[in-house]
């Protein structure tokens, strides 16, 4: 059963047209890439789809579902994980803990003021530690954590929810080249394991081309593409707009000097 | 119609005066972000000073002008002085610890104005001119007033074109907007930061000049107009000059008008509006999103107790049960004291550590519980346990009700509207006398039998208190507390967990207010009284104190603090008749010292080792 | 003209330059390459001031400015641009040319806000106009302009081309070329490596704060190796 199903999403901020009727779907098990230039409506197409923004027309049904407009708790409870561009973790606590509030919240297990919260799910928590890769870091604060390891530590988090979608906003902004493959590896191996539903968007298109499944591209708001990625590679449009030829210095599709 | 004229030229006339405090307040916290709770005090040296002025010079308007513009530029240059002395060294430093100094400051111009101009109010002699009267629809109004309210829109005027005609205006406002890009822009900050406080300091000297005809100078002046242009500042928008100007045309006609519709409750009626104005502009009327939010600086991680801390804490409970044993009835008094104080900073840290929620008026619920314990033994015959079961029940119910509307802010605006809800409770102590006995308090409420003598009300403070803080540290490590910290941490992420974090906060809201109140029950039957100097400011700044001087950050920062602040005080209310002037400098120099709080420094210390 | 040694610098606790070292010489325009996170912001803000170095020297001219204050450096005559224009939003264009302004300096033909005018012609079509009010490239050449207004000798310039659309990537590759005849030395960081190749006379590359590689941007180019290495994925 499709997990996502958008259609005909519509939003604009001032009188300003920033999304304009895009559809699209995620099936479980797969990744969908949203890319496209600055500004194309890609973050404002996701927080509509998380919660954070109220479409102004169109649908959003997880798993056959309305929920445009409900608010992000809600959508977190029924079933959708996310990640930020800029992560938001908890700094006073550890990676460890971090994991553990997120398991404990999903399990409704929050309002106990007389419990103690040491080891409340905690196997739970190790185990995603580990499932990422920190387990080696499981018992330092988030606070003084590297970056790339942040990144882990949201993933972490956003899995404790056992969501059935994952939204990933730029989910390697700001990570080294090799750090950034393996995390969506990492991805790509838990989205198939689990028959999780993956939408991302991302800048960096050896990200793109090597772990999804389909691409859709934005371009002004609108749809202009999507499909397999080599279907996306060839279309002369998106080349055009987005991927270039290489020799245009202008137009960069990565924030990180790739055109060359 | 005439009556309602000359309430609206009474309300402008009032709003003139506000202005010209709340601009200053605010046009020194846009650019240097500083909450300056010593403007209050600067308005009341601007009386002082003006008073000393003006009676020695001649009593006619020229000399009056000349006496009060030299009163302006004598509290510039003691605002210059007070920026470069002390609040350039705290501008890397956390909010709050800002807001502690300029309280420090506070204290010690208390002092110095009762050393200098004795504790009497001073009024100057009114010569004809200023007594003269206009005929308005019938009605006497003073001429004066009419200078006055011409004098609010000239000062702003006079700003307006400050700020937007000049090029200190324009450095002036782009500081505001990105101090850091000003620097590198070629601009020294330092002398940008003293010349903006100098004026704003000049401002409040002004205002505390000009109310010297129609008032005095008193040693009072000082808390009552810091709260009047917080309220002004926050409902206008912070640092917004023409945001100050409409709040304070808002407050002062609701003033005038509040004086005749419902004469006792005019505060109330102010604080209404401003949660109003709050709950729809979060930003204030005219101020803008993005306004600093954390207060008490960076989160740092809490670690659960480790064996070797619960002993520590084991064997300092014991010592503190022993206590009896040894210690004679004033050393007695004074530990019960700090048995209180332990759970009233415990409660306040609770909200402003973990729950990142800064309250400026944390004394509001210790009032409330303690008014609802010494109300219901004295006037409803409850016993004590009885009593001592109500104390937290009010005041966590108020706090319930009241946090509905604080848990929407954050930063300085929540800090303010607690401080502002502090004063109404202080307000309704103060001036309902036939409930509360205003200024006497309610005298005469003392244990019974069983629990008289000074070492059973110890051990009976004790119990309480110290089981009241456990209670606390024990929630803070539950999955609520942790959920309180995650709201706190990280507000986005929480909620994209799946936490609602405003329900998390409100609880958290209550919990502490319950607790504040059990502390405020206890104190009343210690005390066998209760005045309403339990709300006023000073005793919610005290909590403030104990918890920064302990280190927000570490859970045994409040009781740290609690004991090193009950010992101080006591030491210096014996030693001196000057305490607040060295208290004010000890707060100043602990700031200066130690920026994370006395627990705060010795864990970094530790770590190190 | 700007020669930097041995540069240690922190961010919050991280450790982001490890003893970053080059020299950029009078009439230069080299610029600062490497991926994401390599150093090349927290480079530029240790340079301004913003980011105190932990250690290491940074001479400008023949002054020692290390551990001078942002503004005394910027009077000395260093310009900085910062990425994210950091425009004063409820100023206008012409209030936040004013902000730059600083005095006229020996050699250099002073900057008005007319000769910036006539260098990037579309602001003088909006010189009341708020500086929150304006694109992304009108706001890349007003923070271009307002450090100008300060008569650099050497200006810092982050990322120029961020953002930008081709045409006005253009515009700004000539805008650099004509502060260079006008005698400003400069030093860019750059992600986009055409623009730089365009306009740049030295390439120095950054690798997790380190410096990886110096030489022409000539030798660079010929040097697909050091390409593949450093700057391609």
């Amino acid at each position: 059963m499709t997990v996502l199903a958008v259609e005909g999403l519509r939003k604009s901020f001032g009188g300003v047209l920033a999304v304009d009727g895009v559809s699209f779907a995620v099936e479980p098990g797969e990744m969908l890439a949203l890319i496209g230039p600055n500004g194309a409506g890609k973050t404002t197409c996701f927080n509509m789809v998380g919660g954070q923004l109220r479409p102004d027309a169109g649908s959003v049904r997880l798993a056959g579902r309305d929920i445009g407009g409900v608010s992000p708790r809600r959508i977190c409870r029924l079933g959708v994980g996310r990640t930020f561009q800029v992560t938001a973790t908890f700094a006073s606590m550890t990676a460890r803990e971090n994991v553990q509030v997120a398991a404990v919240a999903h399990r409704r297990g929050t309002w106990r003021p007389w419990r103690s919260a040491a080891d409340l799910e905690r196997p739970a928590a190790e185990a995603l530690l580990d499932q990422v890769g920190l387990a080696a870091q499981a018992e330092r604060a988030a606070g003084v954590l590297a970056y790339g390891d942040l990144k882990r530590l949201e993933l972490a988090m956003a899995l404790a929810a056992e969501p059935r979608l994952l939204l990933m906003d730029e989910p390697t902004a700001g990570m080294a080249a090799g750090e950034r493959v393996a995390l969506m590896r990492l991805v790509r191996g838990i989205a198939t394991g689990r028959g999780l539903a993956v939408l991302f968007t991302e800048h960096d298109m050896d990200v793109v081309f090597g772990v999804s499944d389909r691409i859709a591209v934005l371009a002004r708001g609108a749809l202009i593409a999507s499909g397999a990625p080599e279907a996306i590679r060839a279309d002369p449009q998106v080349r055009a707009i987005y991927l270039g030829d290489g020799r245009t210095g202008g137009e960069r599709p990565a924030s990180g000097g790739r055109d060359c | 119609m005439g009556f309602l004229l000359v309430h609206a030229l009474t309300g402008l006339a009032g709003a003139s005066s506000l202005f010209l405090v709340a601009s200053g307040l605010t046009v020194i916290f846009g650019v240097t972000r500083i909450v300056n709770f010593a403007h209050g005090s600067l308005t009341m040296l601007g009386a002082y000073v003006g008073w000393t002025v003006l009676t020695r010079l001649p009593r006619d308007p020229a000399w009056f002008a000349l006496g009060v513009a030299g009163t302006a530029a004598a509290l510039a240059a003691l605002g210059a002085l007070l920026e470069m002395g002390l609040l350039r060294r705290l501008y890397r430093s956390p909010e709050l610890f800002q807001l502690l100094a300029t309280f420090g400051v506070v204290l010690i111009v208390q002092d110095a104005a009762l050393a200098t101009w004795g504790p009497d109010d001073l009024t100057i002699s009114r010569p004809p001119w200023l007594r003269a009267y206009v005929r308005i629809a019938d009605e006497r109004f003073p001429v004066y007033d009419l200078v006055l309210i011409a004098i609010g829109p000239a000062v702003l005027a006079c700003l307006w074109l400050l700020f937007n005609r000049t090029r200190w205006g324009r450095l002036v406002r782009a500081a505001t907007w990105d101090r850091e890009m000003v620097g590198a822009l070629g601009v020294d900050q330092r002398v940008l930061f003293t010349s903006v406080f100098a004026l704003g300091a000049g401002l409040a000297g002004l205002a505390g000049a000009l109310g010297l005809p129609a008032g005095s100078a008193n040693l009072g002046i000082d808390l009552s107009v810091i709260t009047e242009a917080f309220v002004v500042v926050v409902i206008g928008g912070l640092g917004s000059i023409t945001g100050a100007y409409l709040a304070s045309l808002l407050i002062g006609l609701l003033q005038a008008f509040g004086v005749v519709l419902i004469p006792k409750a005019t505060l109330v009626l102010v604080f209404v509006v401003m949660a109003a104005v709050l709950v729809l502009r979060p930003n204030g009327l005219l101020g803008r999103g993005g306004a600093p939010t954390a207060l008490a600086g960076t989160a740092t991680p809490v670690r659960p107790p480790t064996r070797g801390m619960l002993l520590g804490w084991g064997l300092l409970l014991l010592a503190a049960l022993a206590a009896p044993l040894v210690a004679g009835p004033y050393a007695l008094s004074i530990l019960t004291e700090a048995a209180v104080a332990v759970l009233f900073a415990a409660s306040l840290h609770f909200v402003m550590g973990p729950g990142g929620m800064a309250s400026f008026g944390h004394a509001a619920w210790f009032g409330i519980g303690a008014y609802a314990a010494g109300l219901s033994a004295q006037g409803l015959g409850v016993p004590m346990p009885g009593a001592l079961l109500l104390a937290p029940l009010a005041a966590g119910v108020a706090a319930v009700l009241f946090g509905a509307f604080v848990v929407r802010l954050s930063g300085v605006y929540l800090a303010m509207l607690t401080l502002a809800f502090a004063q109404i409770v202080w307000a309704a102590a103060f001036q309902w006398v036939s409930v509360t006995g205003g200024d006497n308090g309610i005298l005469g409420i003392w244990p019974p039998a069983w629990a008289s003598g000074p070492a059973v009300v110890y051990l009976l403070a004790l119990t309480l208190c110290a089981g009241g803080a456990a209670v606390l540290q024990r929630v803070l490590y539950s999955p609520f507390g942790y959920a309180l910290r995650a709201s706190r941490d990280s507000p986005l992420r929480a909620e994209a967990i799946g936490l609602d974090t405003r329900r998390i906060r409100l609880a958290a809201f209550a919990v502490a207010g319950a607790a504040a109140g059990l502390a405020g029950g206890v104190f009343t039957f210690v005390k066998g009284s209760v005045f309403p100097g339990f709300v006023s400011i000073p005793h919610s700044m005290d909590a403030l104190v104990m918890v920064l001087l302990g280190g927000v950050q570490t859970m045994a920062g409040p009781v740290v603090g609690a004991l090193a602040y009950t010992g101080l005080y006591d030491g210096l209310l014996r030693a001196t008749a000057y305490w607040r002037l060295v208290l004010g400098a000890a707060i100043v120099l602990l700031v200066l010292a130690f920026p994370e709080g006395i627990a705060g420094a010795v864990q970094r210390r530790l770590r190190r080792a | 003209m700007l020669a930097v040694e041995g540069l240690n610098s922190f961010y919050g606790q991280a450790h982001i330059l490890h003893g970053v070292g080059f020299a950029v010489g009078s009439g230069e325009v080299a610029v600062l390459l490497g991926r994401n996170g390599a150093g090349k912001s927290t480079t530029m803000k240790s340079l301004i001031g913003l980011v105190r170095p932990a250690s290491g020297s940074v001479r400008f001219g023949n002054r020692e400015v290390a551990r001078m204050e942002p503004f005394r450096r910027a009077q000395l005559g260093l310009g900085y641009v910062p990425e994210e224009r950091r425009i004063f939003a409820e100023l206008t264009v012409m209030e936040n040319l004013d902000v730059g302004r600083q005095p006229a300096r020996d050699g250099l033909r002073p900057w008005t806000p007319e000769r910036l005018f006539t260098l990037f012609p579309n602001l003088g079509a909006m010189r009341r106009r708020p500086g929150g009010r304006m694109s992304g490239g009108e706001q890349q050449m007003l923070t271009i302009a307002r450090t100008l207004m300060g008569n650099p000798r050497f200006l810092l310039l982050d990322e120029p081309s961020e953002g930008l659309s081709p045409l006005i990537v253009e515009q700004m590759a000539a805008a650099i070329h004509a502060l260079r005849q006008e005698g400003l030395s400069i030093l860019l960081a750059e992600q986009n490596l055409h623009f730089a190749a365009e306009v740049a006379t030295q390439a120095v590359i950054l690798e997790s704060g380190r410096v990886a590689w110096t030489g022409s941007m000539a030798a660079l180019r010929a040097d697909a190796g050091t390409h593949g290495r450093y700057l391609a994925v």
